[in-house]
This record gives structure tokens, sequence and C-alpha cells, in this order.
């Protein structure tokens, strides 16, 4: 009786399994549980809330012994947003637009240039190193915001999951170095310290931005979404090259 | 309701971003084509509606959930990149620092110069 049970609980993952809900739920639950944590060890910068979710989740599936294939076939059903998400960006955009008048010359100087870099310098040194040409295409989007980046790689022929922990490293060291060259050189100019953060640093940079102020965090913002559109529209051309 | 009329607003550009990637053959995702329409519409209507902000506010503060499928998938296809994280390790912690220093050189050199324009 107790082992027929217990058979049938090494059986239930493999079940619940077979439907998306195990996974949107696993997904849920560690969002959650990521977020609470991550306020529970005081918001550090270096640790950002979606690193601890998907620590936790990655241990869950593994206990549970669920098949990651099968976990990535039901997590569709959220992945599936990502595409009116990335439209949803826009409308902050939009919003953030204004900022543009009050410094067009230093933005529509250093973002061709500075973004183009930011994939170029990755690639170089990859390049240079012996990387795969899918490992290349895996990092050259690192300075974009996630989903838009799950976009660039996906037509570059990337690794997304690749792309996505070069992406959450390349927010976290941005932010460091952003805070460490504004010492350095200095740069006082919040506005600067805030494009420069959401322009390298993404959606990690920005939320950095927004502690040092509003004006910051805005700039972030803009510099983040401009980022992201620029680079989605120039590496599929530079890439085909 | 409100928020769901927005939402729709949302996935209906991602489709129009989406048939213009398949018709005109772009190398660009569906999702991107469509965010720079609806910026562009919005530019050009010069405001958002309320309900289409709270849903784009709504799905933006989900986003973390939206990419975890994706970000997970790294502990699982770690095998697959063996011998080449040295390279990757570089090229991220190297080419972020030369790309913040030009970030920050580049904004600094360009405002100094311009400086009083449009203040």
């Amino acid at each position: 009786m107790v082992n027929e049970i217990l058979a049938r609980l090494q059986a239930l993952p493999d079940i619940l399994a077979a439907t998306p809900i195990l996974a949107i739920g696993l997904t849920l639950g560690a969002f959650f549980a990521g977020n609470w944590l991550f306020s529970r060890v005081g918001r550090p910068l270096w640790l950002p809330p979606v690193v601890l979710s998907a620590l936790l989740l990655a241990g869950v599936i593994a206990f549970l012994a669920v098949d990651y294939q099968s976990y990535q076939q039901g997590a569709r059903w959220l992945s599936v947003l990502l595409g009116p998400a990335t439209v949803a960006l826009g409308i902050p955009l939009y919003q953030q637009m204004h900022h543009i008048r009050a410094m067009w010359r230093p933005i529509v100087v250093t973002l061709p240039i500075a973004a183009t870099m930011a994939a170029v310098y990755a690639v170089v040194i990859g390049w240079a190193l012996g990387a795969t040409p899918e490992v290349l295409a895996s990092l050259a989007p690192k300075s974009v915001t996630a989903p838009i980046a799950i976009g660039i790689t996906e037509q570059l022929g990337g690794s997304v999951p690749l792309m996505m922990g070069g992406l959450l490293i390349t927010g976290v060291v941005a932010t460091l170095f952003v805070d460490l060259l504004a010492r350095l050189l200095p740069v006082k100019d919040e506005r600067i310290l805030g494009f420069a953060l959401g322009l390298n640093g993404h959606a990690v940079g920005t939320a950095r931005a927004f502690e040092i102020s509003h004006t910051a965090g805005a700039f972030a913002s803009l510099g983040m979404g401009l980022t992201g559109v620029f680079t989605a529209l120039i590496l599929p051309l530079v890439f085909r090259l | 309701m409100s928020m769901l009329r927005g939402f729709l607003v949302l996935v209906l550009f991602f489709i129009l971003g989406e048939s213009m990637r398949v018709l005109f053959a772009l190398p660009v995702s569906g999702g991107v084509l469509g965010m720079v329409v609806i910026t562009f519409t919005l530019m050009v209507k010069g405001n958002v509606s309320d309900e289409l902000a709270s849903a784009s506010q709504g799905l933006i503060s989900v986003l973390v959930l939206l990419i975890m499928p994706g970000v997970v998938g790294v502990f699982f296809t770690a095998d697959q990149f063996s011998g080449q994280w040295l390279a990757v390790a570089t090229a991220l912690l190297v080419g972020t620092f030369l790309s913040v220093l030009t970030t920050l050189l580049l904004m600094q050199l360009v405002t100094a110069r311009g400086d009083g324009d449009g203040e």
C-alpha cells in the first residue's frame, strides 16, 4: 500500500509536468520567493532578484527531477508574453523622449558609437580567445534589455540561456564599473551617469540609476530604450556580413 | 477591463511587428518592430491613454517573471559551452569595462563642448 503510493509519488512530477501549469506555478513561486529573499538580504546591487529567483527555480527543477525540456515546453505559456512586453517598452521610451531635447547632442553622438562598441568589444575579445560563432552571437546583445536581447539572439542564432547569463553579469559589472569610473575620471553629471548605466547595464543599471536620483533614472531608461532599439536594428545587419 | 483593452493594443502592435518581419523578411524581432512603431505612433499622436500606460506598466513590472525560463536554462546548458568560459568571462568583464569607459568619456567630451546648448 505505502509502496504503491510512494511509486505513484515518484511518477507525480512527470504527470504534472505534462501540462504547462506546473511550469507556470514553479516560475511564479520562484519569482515571488526570489523577490522576498532579495528584500530579506538587504537588496544588494550585485545580486539582482532575477538571479535569486533563477537559482531557486533551477534548484527546484533539479530536486523534483522534472525534465528541463518539459519545463521549457510549459514555460512557453509565459514566454509568449515577451512579445507584447517588448512592445510595452515603447511607452516609457515615449514618455522619456523629452529628455532628448535637453541633451540631444551628446545623446545623438554617443548612442550609436557606444552601443556599437558595447557589442564590438565583447565579440572581438571573445573571437580572439577562440569562442565559437554561437557563443559570439550570444555575447553580442549583452548590453541590451532582456526581452529585446532574446529577439536579437534568436535572429543571430545564439543560445538564449548563455546570452541571459552574460546579460545579467554585464548588468551587474556595468553598474560597478560606472560607480568606479565616475570616481576616477571624475564624472559628476547625473544625466551622464544615468545614461551610461542604462546604455551599458540595461535594467540592472537603470535600477541603480534610480537610486542616484530621479533624473539619473530617467536618463538611464532613455539610454536603455535607445540602446535596445539601435542594437536590435543594427546588429542583425552587421552580423550578416 | 481597461487594462485588458490596453493589452489588446500591445498585442495588436506585436502582431503588426511580426507581420512586418515576415512580409519584408527583416532580421529584427517582431517585438522590437512593434515597439518602434508604437513609439512613433505615440510621438505623432502626442499623448498616451491611461489604459495603454497601465497595461504596459503591468507587463513591464513582471518582465523578470517572463525572462526567468530563459535565465534558468543557463544552469542546464552549461556543459554545452565548456572550454569557452575563459573567453566568455573575459569578453564580459573587459568588454563591459571598455564600453563603460567609452560611454563616459564620449558623453563628457561632447557635453563639455556643447555646454549651454539647449539647456
